[in-house]
């Protein structure tokens, strides 16, 4: 199962973020972090920007911010991804994920992978979204 | 948890820092010594890392051969299924690097033995002809080249050449892979990073080799020939066979461990034959029947493999310090062989040391170097060659990699005489 459209990408994926910043622990870590990522998904088309440093989450396609990295693959890959369900090196070996920019960066992210996927599967299930929940 | 009333003090002799890992292994072993006599197991800075900010404290050196032997003996109190190497990685890439490296029984039982039934009898002596022809080829195009660079043309070739003719990879991806195999190792090193950061190089790295070997493997499901990666795609224990994520984890270690760790162990014993000649004449004087017991000592003499690590999964007690589970303890295999109440005069290269208890293919246990008889025998191959072939090599200086993990040569120029 995947997402319906770019909103659902949005609240979902961009969600994760959202949450994440207003949590005392991750919200200043991913500050320090200062990257900036963009997310560019297919089926649904969809594209967010992640701005760590300044606490943004921009959706649609923007001019003003410059990712240090973007990660591209298709909506059902960063559901599954964003549950811990899927290996980077991996998914990128067997392109199914490609980064464009500097990878290094996202490395920064490694360390509170496995927060923000609780931050996500908790919001999956408050709301009742069983049909994205994927076995791990 | 840290267990209460004890004071974490870092030791006075630090070996975390990378200006450390850019000294000679002559001038660390000052500091090995000085661990090893008064701080055994040490509580050190976290070791720089150039991947992720480290999320320990601080790590537990290791130094003695009997504690590097412990740790390695008792895997359910030491685990390597978070990981081996001494700076924090991303999880993920671990899962995709590290093969049964990083893993714990039962999982890495499972793995070892589909990975060990590919190496059949059959197969094992063929590589051993394999091993032989490579060595006389690479030694025929040395003395036709004359004086050049030793790593170059010879002992990065030898274990490149084995491995992936072995694997029955296409040798037009060969250089390829070796080069990522290289950056695995090395991204701590600015000659090899070239201006890309750490992470890049591993990454990139990384995923060459799994792409390579997970292609490999499905065009050997389809196309099987008598190589070990057919054997490993058909390999199967209790009706268990290895996935395809599997073989391209273990082309990866496969690519690293096969790799560096004979390359740099032939250049630096030829160094070691080079700087004590009596050793080399003593050697040649019988070679096959001394050349067995020499190869320990080469292993012990170069430790082609510095450090590992271990996750502590409880509690626990080693020389009267409280390690607490989940804080991670690092063995020191450069200090372990030059351990002065193992070995008599440790810092002596002697060809006919016996016994040898070094632990340079690891302290025991589950995790014993696999390959430690493929490079016993590229090693024999490769100097019955060059001592018999090239009697009046001389090699110079050679040019260091700066990282925790091999002891890794970059060049050392060689003259026939």
């Amino acid at each position: 199962m995947s997402f319906k459209d770019e909103d659902e990408v949005a609240r979902y994926i961009g969600g994760i973020f959202q949450e994440a910043f207003k949590d005392e622990e991750l919200g200043p870590t991913l500050a320090d972090t200062g990257l900036v990522v963009s997310f560019r998904y297919t089926e649904p088309d969809a594209v967010l920007t992640v701005d760590m440093g300044n606490h943004q989450v921009y959706q649609g396609e923007r001019d003003d911010v410059d990712p240090s990295a973007t990660m591209y693959m298709k909506a059902e890959t960063a559901n599954a991804y964003w549950q811990g369900a899927v290996n980077l090196p991996f998914a990128i070996a067997r392109g199914k994920v490609t980064v464009e920019g500097n990878v290094a960066s996202l490395l920064k992210l490694a360390p509170l992978g496995s927060k923000l996927f609780s931050v996500y599967t908790g919001m999956l299930e408050r709301d009742g979204r069983q049909d994205l929940l994927v076995d791990k | 948890m840290v267990a209460t009333g004890e004071q974490r003090t870092y030791s006075s002799v630090s070996v975390s820092p990378l200006s450390f890992w850019a000294t000679t292994a002559e001038e660390r072993e000052e500091s090995f010594r000085l661990l090893r006599e008064h701080d055994p197991v040490s509580w050190q800075v976290p070791l720089e890392g150039s991947l992720m900010p480290p999320q320990q404290q601080g790590i537990w050196a290791v130094v003695r051969h009997e504690d590097i032997v412990y740790v390695s003996k008792n895997p359910e109190i030491f685990s390597s299924a978070q990981g081996v190497q001494q700076e924090e990685v991303p999880g993920d890439i671990l899962a995709a690097a590290e093969s049964f490296l990083g893993m714990d029984a039962p999982e890495h039982s499972r793995l070892r033995r589909l990975v060990s039934a590919a190496f059949t009898p059959k197969q094992v002596a063929k590589i051993e002809d394999q091993i032989k022809n490579q060595a006389e080829q690479i030694v025929d195009d040395l003395l036709a080249t004359g004086d050049c660079d030793f790593v170059e043309q010879v002992s990065k070739r030898l274990p490149m050449w084995t491995i992936y003719e072995m694997m029955g990879l296409d040798p037009a991806k060969r250089e390829t892979a070796a080069a990522a195999a290289d950056g695995m190792v090395s991204w701590a090193d600015e000659d090899v990073a070239a201006g890309r950061e750490p992470g890049q190089v591993l990454n990139e790295s990384l995923v060459t080799l799994l792409s390579t070997g997970m292609e490999f493997a499905e065009h050997r499901r389809k196309n099987p020939a008598n190589d070990l990666m057919t054997n490993l795609v058909q390999a199967e224990i209790d009706g268990e066979k290895l996935t395809d994520e599997e073989i391209g984890a273990f082309f990866v270690l496969l690519s690293v461990a096969g790799n560096d760790t004979t390359r740099n162990t032939i250049t630096l014993t030829m160094k070691a034959l080079c700087d004590f000649p009596e050793q080399r004449d003593l050697l040649l004087e019988d070679f096959e029947g001394r050349i067995d017991t020499a190869i320990e000592e080469f292993v012990r003499w170069v430790t082609p493999v510095m450090t590992f690590r271990r996750t502590v999964t409880q509690d626990t007690e080693l020389r009267g310090r409280q390690i607490s589970a989940g804080e991670w303890v690092v063995m020191f295999y450069s200090s372990g062989n030059r351990d002065e109440s193992v070995f008599a005069d440790p810092h002596r290269f002697d060809v006919t040391r016996r016994p040898n208890p070094h632990v340079a293919f690891g302290g025991g246990g589950p995790h014993f170097c696999l390959g430690n008889m493929l490079a016993k025998t590229q090693l024999r191959a490769i100097f019955d060659q060059l001592l018999h072939r090239a009697p009046k090599l001389e090699v110079g200086e050679p040019s260091y990699l700066v990282g925790n993990f091999v002891r890794g040569v970059k060049s050392m120029p060689c003259r026939l005489g």
